[in-house]
């Protein structure tokens, strides 16, 4: 149906430089070859009227040619032809939060929907999504541990804690000055031997009535 | 557009021909400011090639400006090859408006555009028909005709294979020679003949299938 034998497709060849020619001289009559086919002309001066040259934008044009013009002038001064911010350019994610004790694949989900539905994606080959497949296709991803997150009351009240138990290790650590501390610290020292000081630490312990 | 001189004696006589944009590179090569010239002179052939590949006006201002950033900094790699043009057939005809330039300039816009078209090929593109309307006309009954013609030879070359399509709009949008479409898609010039007639064939038996 398509043929197109190599004299045939001279016969086409020179009838378009003849028409483009035509055309640049602004003469209507085109050379043409007498065997040539009449649909090949018909279909050539249809497609030459309809497939107009496309001018981009006046801003994209002298936009172009601001960057052009500033490669231009770093290439002029002997640096990289690359634009500074270019050569730059890391990509980084926004910094996950996860849910707060969550775990398993929601969790794994909270921390980078995209790379995981990607890795299920790829991970499936019948096309069906498995989840943990996907974490099994990444092995970067499956390394990271999840960061519990201090919210609300709950931070309040151990961060409280933390603090009442540096308080006591604190005072635990300082020298005692006064006689009465020493001799308590001495009796409860002495409370849990089971030799005669420690009996007689909890004689004094007693007489003292000092508490714990 | 490209003319042809034909005769081996009046080839003989002739000096080598060179390129016709030699000034303008040379220019540009010891002042990459003067790149400007070549950009300004070639901006509408290569953004128009790569937006009838592309089929969106987007995708073809990228590919356009990737075109030209890669032309300027590769610049000091082009080699200008004096008689490329010199064809093996049609009896050894020399393309008087050949360039080198130009042919090295549409072969990277080639691989952009197939990156490009790589890259996208699961996005959606603006339809053909969406691009029509580039030609405004007084007449309201002329401007529905017309674009009724011009959306049916549209949709023919979309519908060609892509050599066939990237042939034609080399040869009548950017109005190339059969030897430089040969040189910008690695052919030879009789298979981008073929190409040529053969497409005009297929385009001609589908404007006939519309029109019936």
């Amino acid at each position: 149906m398509l043929g197109g034998g190599p004299r045939d497709a001279r016969r086409t060849e020179r009838y378009l430089d003849g028409l483009m020619e035509a055309e640049e001289r602004g003469v209507a009559d085109v050379p043409m070859d007498v065997d040539i086919d009449s649909a090949v002309v018909l279909a050539a001066r249809q497609l030459r009227a309809d497939l107009i040259r496309v001018h981009p934008s006046f801003r994209f044009e002298e936009g172009l040619a601001a960057r052009l013009a500033r490669t231009a002038g770093r290439m002029s001064a002997g640096l990289s032809a690359i634009e500074p911010a270019e050569q730059v350019v890391v990509r980084t994610a926004p910094a996950p939060i996860a849910p707060f004790r969550a775990s398993g694949v929601a969790a794994w989900a909270e921390f980078a929907p995209a790379e995981l539905a990607a890795a299920e994606l790829a991970a499936s080959d019948d096309g069906i999504a498995t989840p943990a497949a996907g974490l099994r296709k990444l092995p970067a991803f499956a390394t990271r541990t999840p960061r519990p997150l201090i919210v609300g009351g709950v931070g309040v009240a151990s961060a409280a804690i933390s603090i009442g138990a540096v308080y006591v290790a604190w005072r635990w650590s300082r020298a005692a000055h006064t006689p009465m501390v020493r001799a308590v610290r001495a009796a409860r020292s002495g409370r849990g031997d089971a030799s005669g000081h420690g009996r007689r630490a909890g004689v004094l312990h007693g007489i003292l009535g000092v508490t714990s | 557009m490209s003319r042809t001189v034909f005769g081996t004696s009046e080839e003989a006589a002739r000096p080598a021909r060179l390129d016709r944009d030699r000034g303008l590179v040379e220019a540009a090569r010891r002042d990459p400011a003067c790149f400007d010239a070549l950009y300004r002179k070639y901006l509408a052939q290569v953004y128009s090639y790569a937006f009838y590949e592309l089929r969106d006006h987007h995708a073809a201002e990228d590919a356009t400006e990737r075109v030209f950033m890669q032309a300027m900094t590769g610049l000091p790699r082009f080699e200008e090859r004096a008689d490329s043009f010199v064809g093996a057939g049609s009896g050894g005809e020399v393309s008087a408006d050949a360039s080198t330039f130009r042919v090295w300039l549409f072969r990277i816009a080639r691989n952009v555009v197939a990156n490009e078209r790589r890259r996208d090929r699961r996005r959606p593109v603006t339809p053909l028909e969406d691009a029509q309307g580039l030609a405004a006309a007084d007449d309201v009954v002329e401007a529905v005709a017309a674009r009724e013609a011009g959306g049916a030879a549209w949709q023919a070359v979309a519908r060609l294979p892509e050599d066939r399509r990237r042939a034609v709009v080399l040869r009548f949008v950017d109005e190339m020679s059969t030897a430089e479409i040969a040189e910008v898609l690695g052919r030879s010039e009789g298979a981008v003949r073929v190409l040529l007639h053969r497409a005009l064939r297929s385009v001609a038996a589908d404007l006939r299938g519309r029109l019936s």
